[in-house]
């Protein structure tokens, strides 16, 4: 039905109707509490309005941390058209500060990369449309693929650009004129198919170190949550960003020029803060659990159903509502009740933010002595949020044929470790008699080693 | 730390260990791990996708720094004229998590020397390349397409342009007669002229 209104509309065209061609390069503001106006085409605007892309509007950002920060009840639809803004504002500073690189090394003519800022612009908005219902949250009910690895939303965004969106991508006025993209295009460089060709350096603005996901994200969730952490120089970022030529035969990526490197390290503190304050806050995390617990209950054969073929369809009818509406119906089981009456998990225990072997070892034990009182044990190395390794690439002022890394300059990012740390949760009502334990446990081991290091994270 | 992690952790010294010069930089890290896991059906649990620098896992990084912070496997950083790379040897707690890993790497052995054997005296720009490869052979061979070796190295020169067509078939053909790739078909006779 669409591809004939389509080609209605392109029938209007071809006689000359003033009136449609003017609606066509019309361009379209909406407003965004981070970024001020985000403008969109009228391609754009389609693809917005279609029914997977409109459900984005029930998947909330960041699941149930609410129940933490209540201001946190943003969704994926205004991210996703922060991503692609923050995208284009990437994508422009590279193309007019690194247009020797992108020449020499990867091909392009102005022409291209004038082309390809529309497919870039496209998946930057379509990366997080395979979303399940509360984001990250419940990923881990995604189904496995026949090698046995865990489809991962990217894999739903893909599958839905190339048959949900397929129509809205390919047959627009905008694209049949002007681009000629197919939806295998946008697809590509949101799930890294080879399909992509040269195109796969631009995936760093979508999937990388220094991308605009991450951008948008740390700046969205922090105004949201109202937390002061997660702010850093995104202008600054955005005027240093370059395309670091490749060394040694190697190929050209993303890095920044020798100006930005504080604002580059804003954004790693950034980073940081928020996954200790926010992202792996001890009750959210709570709530994670108790969501995955209830969709359980709530799925078919306990996971969502997979991104092939019709299954797709049926994943897609999946969003916060329904799980809301469910739960509403007390069918989620113990973990639904705990998620309705906010009667979550208590933490039993928790490791240091940066756990040495041995804190390791006093989780174990602590493990052990609780025994059938643990309900959960969390990882902050498992989440989707964890702080890693940080190696964004900077070139000298001086000389610019040498590029060192953030570290080199930044003795913050040289010394920040990765946060490792380990949630122990036991039942509210038990609460008291694991703290009990814990103590018990934590006692001991003082008479044997003297002292602590650290201050015991118990409830 | 379940046993895909313990496994993680006692590989990434072993790995160091078995490399000729004693240790191994991050970029060679991320595709032997690529190579492990695609080649020899290693249960690393990774989940490679594809950038312009060949497949990639920010999980592998995380691993590197997990390690690193329990003194698993030191890294440090090295400057070489106009660019940086990283030493990854075995750390003062190398052994600890070998042993945890260690029925993982009697029954992997094989697949850490058969890595070495054929990348081992590989430089990060040919493991960026050899990497791609085998990315493209393995999505092709997903897609249950039979491709000629040419076809591989257009493919594959498409998304590294800055490679000479002729160096990336070279390395096409030397992988192929290795036996590393599935999904190739011998190339038809070109007739002269």
């Amino acid at each position: 039905m669409l591809r004939f209104l389509w080609t209605f509309r392109a029938c209007l065209l071809t006689v000359g109707d003033a009136i449609v061609v003017k609606d066509l390069h019309r361009q379209f503001e909406i407003r965004c509490p981070i970024h001020g106006f985000i403008t969109l085409n009228s391609w754009e605007r389609e693809i917005i309005s279609q029914p997977s892309f409109q459900r984005l509007r029930r998947v909330r950002q960041l699941a149930w941390t609410d129940q933490v920060y209540p201001g946190a009840m943003h969704t994926r639809f205004e991210h996703s058209l922060g991503v692609m803004h923050t995208a284009t504002l990437l994508y422009s500073a590279i193309r007019q500060a690194s247009s020797d690189v992108l020449q020499d090394e990867l091909g392009y003519k102005e022409e291209g990369l004038t082309r390809d800022l529309q497919l870039v612009r496209l998946a930057a908005l379509l990366h997080d449309i395979g979303h399940a219902p509360f984001s990250h949250a419940s990923e881990n009910l995604f189904p496995k693929t026949e090698k046995g690895e865990r489809y991962k939303h990217e894999n739903y965004s893909a599958a839905i650009v190339r048959s949900e969106l397929r129509n809205a991508i390919e047959d627009h006025p905008l694209n049949v004129t002007n681009y000629g993209f197919k939806a295998e295009d946008v697809a590509a460089l949101i799930d890294g198919s080879t399909t992509a060709k040269q195109r796969l350096f631009w995936r760093d603005l979508i999937d990388g170190q220094m991308d605009a996901d991450r951008m948008d994200y740390l700046l969205r969730d922090s105004f949201h949550a109202g937390v002061q952490y997660g702010k850093y120089d995104l202008n600054r970022l955005v005027n240093t960003v370059r395309a670091i030529p490749g060394l040694r035969g190697r190929a050209p990526r993303l890095g920044i020029s020798e100006g930005g490197w504080h604002a580059a390290e804003g954004l790693v503190l950034a980073r940081y803060f928020m996954f200790t304050q926010v992202y792996f806050h001890k009750t959210r995390v709570a709530y994670d659990v108790h969501l995955r617990g209830a969709l359980e209950e709530l799925l078919p054969e306990r996971q969502f159903p997979s991104p092939v073929g019709e299954h797709l369809k049926q994943f897609l009818m999946w969003d916060d509502w329904k799980v809301l509406g469910l739960l509403a119906d007390a069918k989620g089981g113990e973990h639904g009740i705990r998620l309705t009456t906010r009667d979550h998990y208590r933490l039993g225990y928790g490791s240091p933010e940066i756990s040495t072997e041995s804190d390791l070892g006093l989780v174990e034990s602590i493990k052990t002595e609780l025994g059938d009182l643990v309900v959960a044990e969390e990882e902050s190395s498992k989440s989707w949020y964890k702080t890693g390794t940080t190696d964004i690439p900077v070139v000298s002022n001086v000389d610019p044929g040498t590029v060192l890394p953030l570290s080199k300059y930044s003795h913050v990012v040289l010394n920040i470790k990765p946060i490792n740390q380990v949630l122990l949760y036991v039942r509210p009502e038990m609460a008291q008699n694991a703290n009990k334990i814990v103590r018990g446990v934590l006692e001991h081991e003082r008479n044997r080693q003297g002292t602590f290091g650290f201050a015991p994270n118990i409830s | 730390m379940n046993e895909i992690d313990k496994a993680r952790l006692g590989l990434l010294p072993t790995l160091a260990e078995h490399a000729p010069a004693g240790h191994i930089g991050r970029t060679a890290l991320m595709k032997y791990m690529y190579f492990l896991q695609t080649v020899r059906c290693v249960p690393l649990g990774y989940s490679f996708s594809m950038h312009s620098y060949g497949p990639f896992d920010a999980d592998v990084l995380a691993d590197l720094s997990s390690a690193e912070m329990l003194n698993i496997v030191d890294v440090t950083p090295v400057e070489f004229s106009g660019g940086y790379g990283y030493r990854i040897r075995p750390g003062s707690k190398a052994d600890f998590a070998k042993r945890n890993a260690s029925a993982f790497l009697a029954e992997y052995a094989k697949d850490v020397d058969w890595l070495f054997s054929i990348f081992g005296n590989m430089n990060s720009a040919e493991l960026e390349l050899t990497s791609t490869i085998v990315y493209v052979d393995r999505e092709s061979a997903r897609k249950e397409q039979r491709l000629p070796l040419s076809d591989i190295s257009i493919r594959v020169n498409e998304i590294k342009p800055h490679f000479s067509r002729e160096r990336v078939h070279g390395f096409v053909e030397d992988l192929n007669f290795k036996g590393v790739l599935i999904a190739t078909v011998t190339d038809p006779v070109r007739r002269a002229g």
